[in-house]
């Protein structure tokens, strides 16, 4: 990512011909080759700006940007101020499921939000049939599997089952039980976890990630 | 079954049912709408497990027997029927929709899986429906959607010393309505039904009907001419209401309840993304403003009584409005202590209705 910010004047011809006239202005050179003019206001939307693919011809105090459609960006550098180059790395995207992996991780920090006196031993437990999401051990030191969901549903109940069964061969897990935990567990799943003695938790995600302390609330 | 019936009245009881059923649900059965034919009595019902709906209409019935009919289509293909006598036939194999020159083939569920209606044994009392839709109307819509605190997802009904209170909060407004002297309820009881379950009976009560109401420990049910909805209660407790009820509200800003919702509403135009609308309380005026820093910004002032200190207190505009709607009379109160307490709407002449109002912060 290059970061320029420049007194300058921007042209641009295509569909249309547009015209900045000299200010001070933000330069933004992403690593896939988009361009992008952002002014010290309008929230996320840039000035002007030309995606990937095109062509950057850095000419000093004039930059020329063109694409295959036909299109020109203008950019005449008048003053630099700044010229920085930063290498993001690669992006990790937008994960769906984030909410559950985060939930994941905030109950591995303060697993006595499950239950008190719960103490974390591994995330990610392995089993021969995938991973558990968390091991625990409770106040007596009896381990405890946790399944992790946004929503408790049967699906869960019965995964969590199958874990339980494959952990519960192992001579240190002999007497594992299982616990589900999820921001909502529906009535059957309830009825389904209570009958195979297996516990079920419901937790605020937005309390523990400590995201509704600013708003104002009745409760 | 076999049996003819008008095309509107099937249409309404199928509708009705339909609302409880459940397209998504793993069992497929839940999706269907069960038709009980006996005699010339049909019964439509649809279920979700949680919620129950059952109605009942006169058809001319030529052949008893039960079946289960996807719901949304055999709604829909009803509806969309000339208007007229409209037949329905099922056997094990198939069931014929007909009406005129129009003829549906639907191949029918296995009608024994579909869940038994509950039967509520409990306290029954019968009251006029059109005290309690109203109260329902004004309450339900404070209710939280959000599964993850189930217990605010339901309203409150509390026998009180002095009679009924009907109460529900998502715990950024709380709506609360009083009937004195009804005794739906026993003494000191109190029940928390998912508002879902209200929101469908006050879509279908007939404000002229009278209501019956069947308490059990764990189920409700409603019932009034030929419709019957049943649920579950939500067993948690609900939360200490009482105490957030300010009693010393030093600031009371009066104003005519239509004009001010007109005026919110344009001012909203401008609070995007339920961003706060600010109110600042003057002697004579109130003066609304919204901002954004995409688009603009929007100020409208309107004509108003007020007492105390002047301030100015922000909200978000939907739930403002969602309070405004449901409180009665051409004048309304909106009491405020400071920027960050509860705020309190109620009419000018009756202290049976209470909306509050928790303010958004501001800088």
């Amino acid at each position: 990512m290059r970061l320029v910010v420049a007194r300058c004047t921007v042209d641009y011809e295509g569909r249309l011909a547009a015209h900045l006239s000299e200010a001070v202005r933000l330069i933004m050179v992403k690593a896939d080759g988009c361009v992008a003019i952002h002014a010290d206001g309008g929230a996320y939307k840039p000035l002007n700006w030309m995606n990937a693919p095109n062509t950057l011809l850095d000419e000093g105090e004039r930059w020329v940007v063109t694409n295959p459609k036909g299109e020109r960006l203008t950019i005449e550098l008048l003053e630099v101020l700044a010229d920085e180059r930063h290498d993001l790395g690669i992006d990790p995207g937008l994960e769906k499921d984030g909410v559950e992996a985060h939930l994941q991780a905030l109950l591995a920090e303060s697993p006595e939000t499950i239950a008190e006196g719960l103490t974390l031993v591994r995330r990610e437990f392995p089993t021969d049939i995938g991973p558990v999401d968390l091991l625990c051990r409770d106040a007596a030191g009896v381990a405890v599997a946790v399944e992790v969901k946004r929503r408790g549903e049967i699906d869960g109940v019965e995964q969590l089952t199958r874990y339980l069964e494959r952990l519960s061969l192992d001579p240190l897990l002999r007497d594992i039980r299982g616990v589900l935990v999820a921001q909502v567990v529906k009535p059957q799943a309830r009825v389904l976890a209570e009958s195979r003695g297996i516990g079920w938790v419901e937790v605020d995600y937005d309390v523990l990630r400590g995201a509704a302390v600013d708003d104002l609330r009745l409760f | 079954m076999k049996f003819r019936c008008e095309r509107d009245v099937l249409t309404e009881a199928l509708s009705a049912a339909s609302r409880a059923a459940s397209p998504k649900a793993q069992l497929r059965v839940l999706s269907g709408l069960r038709f009980d034919l006996r005699g010339d009595q049909l019964v439509v019902t649809g279920s979700d497990l949680e919620l129950t709906i059952s109605s009942t209409v006169e058809v001319a019935g030529s052949e008893d027997g039960t079946a289960v009919l996807p719901a949304k289509l055999v709604t829909e293909i009803v509806r969309h029927l000339e208007p007229g006598a409209v037949e329905i036939e099922t056997s094990a194999e198939r069931s014929r929709v007909s009406s005129g020159r129009s003829e549906f083939t639907l191949l029918p569920i296995p009608a024994d899986e579909f869940p038994t209606p509950p039967e509520i044994e409990g306290e029954q009392v019968t009251i006029q429906a059109a005290d309690f839709a109203e109260g329902l109307r004004q309450v339900v819509g404070a209710a939280s959607t959000d599964e993850s605190r189930k217990v605010l997802t339901g309203v409150l009904l509390a026998a009180e010393t002095d009679g009924l209170r009907m109460v529900a909060t998502d715990s950024y407004r709380l709506a609360f309505r009083e009937f004195p002297g009804s005794s739906v309820l026993q003494a000191g009881q109190r029940v928390n039904v998912p508002s879902r379950a209200l929101q469908e009976l006050t879509r279908s009560l007939d404000p002229e009907a009278e209501l019956e109401i069947t308490l059990a420990d764990t189920m409700v049910s409603f019932r009034f001419g030929g419709f019957v909805l049943s649920s579950w209660l939500i067993r948690d407790e609900f939360p200490d209401y009482a105490k957030l009820i300010p009693t010393d509200m030093p600031n009371e800003l009066t104003v005519d309840r239509q004009v001010f919702l007109d005026a919110i509403r344009r001012v909203k135009l401008m609070a995007r993304n339920n961003s706060p609308i600010r109110l600042e309380m003057q002697d004579q005026a109130v003066r609304l403003s919204a901002q954004n820093p995409e688009d603009g910004e929007a100020v409208e002032d309107v004509d108003a009584k007020f007492v105390g200190s002047e301030l100015t207190v922000a909200f978000n505009p939907e739930y403002l409005i969602d309070g405004l709607e449901v409180v009665p009379g051409d004048e309304v109160v909106l009491q405020t202590r400071d920027p960050q307490k509860p705020a309190v709407i109620r009419p000018t002449e009756s202290q049976d209705l209470l909306y509050l109002l928790m303010p958004v912060r501001v800088s």
